[in-house]
């Protein structure tokens, strides 16, 4: 009996468009919308590429040996800056203005860069000039001050560029702020699985619907009818958050660190509150359907804001002025889960979100149960 | 005893309901609650369906006491509702697999019944069809099938044909009867009074949760003075005086007569040859007349004499 009506109820779920639409294909667009709005901020891999420069071949450059060899320097080896061509004035200049370079070096009593526009490209080509301008002058007051300073090898240091810091996660992960968004977006939908909770109870209750009448004249126990909607509802959700969360991952290339196990554990637990959430709505407000998505939409999405999804610091700003609300926060724990995964070593912070989502879906399942036990309505 | 209702009192806060509502059907019944909308029909049923909670009184079916776990009792119950109650994303075929599955787990005898039940409402050219594809007499056919398809002992069918053409209404009727003959006990409420007088063996009258009268078609015509009503479609040259009126008026079981326009009505008690006797004085007094009916009591009489207003108001 089980069995068959769980079957019919996955066939019957399976085909509610609507609901389908809301809980599936509405969080993939928003999650398409918020790729492309992030743009390349997102596309990690993205190579720098050299930048093509000429340098005008005049007097002042072939006697400038030190500047052609700092060129040199740039302009060779596979992470070279610089894609260098030596070019006569009139040919550096015609270049230029055909955007086939993106600067011209000219030397005569002063180093000067040409360019057309502004950009990245365009800054990194002065702030190598700079650079260089300056080193060449801290090194010309040096030899006037102590010509054997080649020699005692002090400008070792000066021409040495060093990094002493290096950012990394526990995890390994690249940490991305950007990321919340994502993950708020996954809590969102889970929220959404809120819809099928509501249903289930719109379907099982006399007073709500005339399937629920026809369903309680029935000789199957309450019980059996409850936890088999339950089940079903959470196997078409919870499937449906694994495809969101494979589009994430595979085809948006969002990167949710390596234990993608314990992540797919954060969306099912998910996917549970959500549905628990949905069938208490259902059963303890007595209002109309459209009143109870309304508060369903309401409450899902300000849960969703709480934890970051429209403004990424609101987690945050939550988390430091009133951090009790993050942890009643089913969106705020999700998101935390996911950011706990990517972050830190430890699972501590990680299991205790999935704990208390836990307790959240027992409570409201529990509540639930209750509403709908050896139910008889004052009015149907 | 299939049903025993007794002294059922439901309120909805200041409204009463049911007022000491009673009610007995026999086993092989087929029985008629008919009353005007917002009678206490519904709210009976759903009463004795243990859907609804109620104030006072008891409710056995099957002999046993009826509450919302009397699995046993509920097995042998079906119900087709007012509102259409089947799942739009299953099939025709589908709906009725689901709802003969809450009752019979056998898979080969679920699939026999439900094949039987296709074949009673004649929906097997839309068994793969959508609930939101079937027109509203087929909607209701398949309503039915998802009611009866467990070939319940006991089936309450509430106002199966609101909203239903002429051609599906007679559908219905029929089959509520064959599935009476096949054994089933039918409960039929409706405020159409042509129909339960079509198929009730026996009837209760409702108003203002309470049961005014009960018995077959018969005895509660019976039970109230109204008889044979007699119209005359009388030839507009006439002169129908007063004198004449009274005439027919001082007639054997003559109780009203009434002149609107060119209509003469006579309404009579029980008698066998009033007709004959008003045609006859008509006659006598030189009048021509058309088309003459003659109408027997109707259930609307009966509710009209024992309440004062008419079933439709």
């Amino acid at each position: 009996m089980f069995l068959f009506l769980y079957l019919k109820r996955l066939k019957c779920l399976r085909r509610d468009r609507d609901t389908v639409f809301w809980t599936l294909l509405f969080p993939i667009l928003l999650a398409t919308l918020f790729y492309i709005a992030f743009g390349n901020l997102l596309k990690q891999d993205e190579s720098f590429s050299a930048i093509n420069t000429a340098v005008v071949n005049n007097d002042s450059y072939q006697q400038n040996k030190a500047f052609q060899q700092a060129l040199k320097s740039a302009s060779t080896g596979e992470d070279r800056l610089l894609n260098l061509s030596v070019l006569t004035a009139q040919e550096a200049k015609q270049k230029l203005s055909k955007g086939e370079i993106d600067g011209v070096i000219t030397v005569s009593d002063s180093i000067t860069l040409d360019v057309r526009g502004s950009g990245l490209k365009q800054s990194v080509l002065k702030a190598f000039l700079d650079q260089y301008i300056e080193t060449e002058k801290i090194t010309s007051a040096i030899l006037a001050a102590n010509p054997s300073a080649a020699k005692q090898g002090l400008f070792n240091s000066l021409i040495d560029r060093q990094t002493f810091t290096k950012e990394i996660t526990l995890s390994g992960a690249n940490p991305d702020t950007l990321l919340n968004y994502f993950y708020a977006l996954i809590a969102m939908a889970c929220l959404y699985g809120s819809y099928w909770g509501m249903r289930n109870s719109t379907d099982i209750q006399p007073n709500l619907s005339a399937l629920g009448a026809r369903r309680s004249i029935a000789p199957t126990h309450k019980l059996t009818s409850v936890v088999s909607d339950l089940l079903a509802s959470l196997t078409i959700h919870f499937a449906q958050i694994l495809i969101l969360l494979c589009y994430l991952a595979f085809v948006l290339k969002i990167d949710f660190g390596s234990r993608f196990g314990y992540v797919v554990l954060t969306c099912f637990m998910g996917s549970v509150t959500g549905i628990s959430y949905g069938t208490f709505v259902g059963y303890a407000c007595k209002k109309s359907e459209r009143i109870k998505s309304a508060i369903l939409i309401g409450i899902s999405m300000f849960l969703s804001f709480l934890a970051g999804l429209m403004f990424v610091d609101m987690k945050y700003i939550i988390a430091k002025h009133v951090p009790v609300l993050s942890y009643f926060n089913p969106a705020a724990l999700i998101t935390d889960a996911f950011y706990s995964l990517y972050v830190y070593e430890s699972l501590n912070r990680y299991f205790l979100n999935i704990c208390i989502l836990g307790t959240i879906s027992v409570l409201l399942a529990f509540v639930s149960y209750l509403f709908v036990r050896r139910q008889r309505y004052a009015s149907i | 005893m299939i049903i025993k209702v007794q002294n059922l009192v439901k309120r909805y806060g200041d409204l009463l309901a049911l007022d000491h509502f009673n009610l007995e059907i026999e086993k092989g019944e087929v029985f008629g609650l008919l009353g005007p909308n917002g009678s206490g029909k519904t709210t009976a049923i759903n009463c004795m369906l243990s859907l609804l909670k109620f104030d006072k009184g008891t409710i056995h079916i099957f002999d046993r006491n009826m509450s919302p776990d009397a699995y046993d009792i509920k097995r042998d119950i079906g119900v087709v509702m007012q509102n259409v109650a089947v799942f739009n994303e299953l099939t025709v075929l589908e709906n009725i697999q689901y709802f003969c599955g809450l009752y019979i787990t056998d898979k080969t005898k679920r699939n026999q019944l439900v094949d039987e039940a296709i074949d009673f409402v004649g929906l097997g050219d839309y068994k793969k069809f959508y609930p939101k594809k079937l027109s509203g007499g087929l909607l209701r056919r398949l309503n039915i099938a998802c009611g009866i398809a467990h070939k319940p002992k006991l089936i309450f069918f509430d106002e199966p044909t609101v909203a239903v053409d002429p051609q599906s209404r007679n559908n219905i009727l029929q089959g509520i009867l064959k599935l009476n003959r096949e054994g089933a006990t039918i409960v039929y409420t409706s405020h159409y009074m042509e129909e339960v007088e079509q198929i009730c063996s026996r009837i209760a009258i409702i108003d203002k949760g309470k049961t005014l009268a009960t018995g077959t078609k018969d005895e509660l015509k019976a039970m109230v003075k109204a008889g044979e009503k007699i119209t005359v479609e009388l030839y507009s040259d006439n002169d129908l005086n007063g004198a004449l009126i009274e005439k027919i008026s001082n007639l054997p079981h003559v109780t009203d007569v009434s002149l609107n326009g060119n209509l003469l009505t006579v309404r009579c008690t029980g008698g066998r040859h009033n007709l004959i006797r008003v045609l006859d004085t008509l006659k006598d007094s030189g009048l021509t007349f058309g088309r003459v009916y003659s109408e027997p009591p109707t259930l609307n009489d009966v509710f009209l004499e024992i309440t004062g207003k008419e079933l439709r108001d």
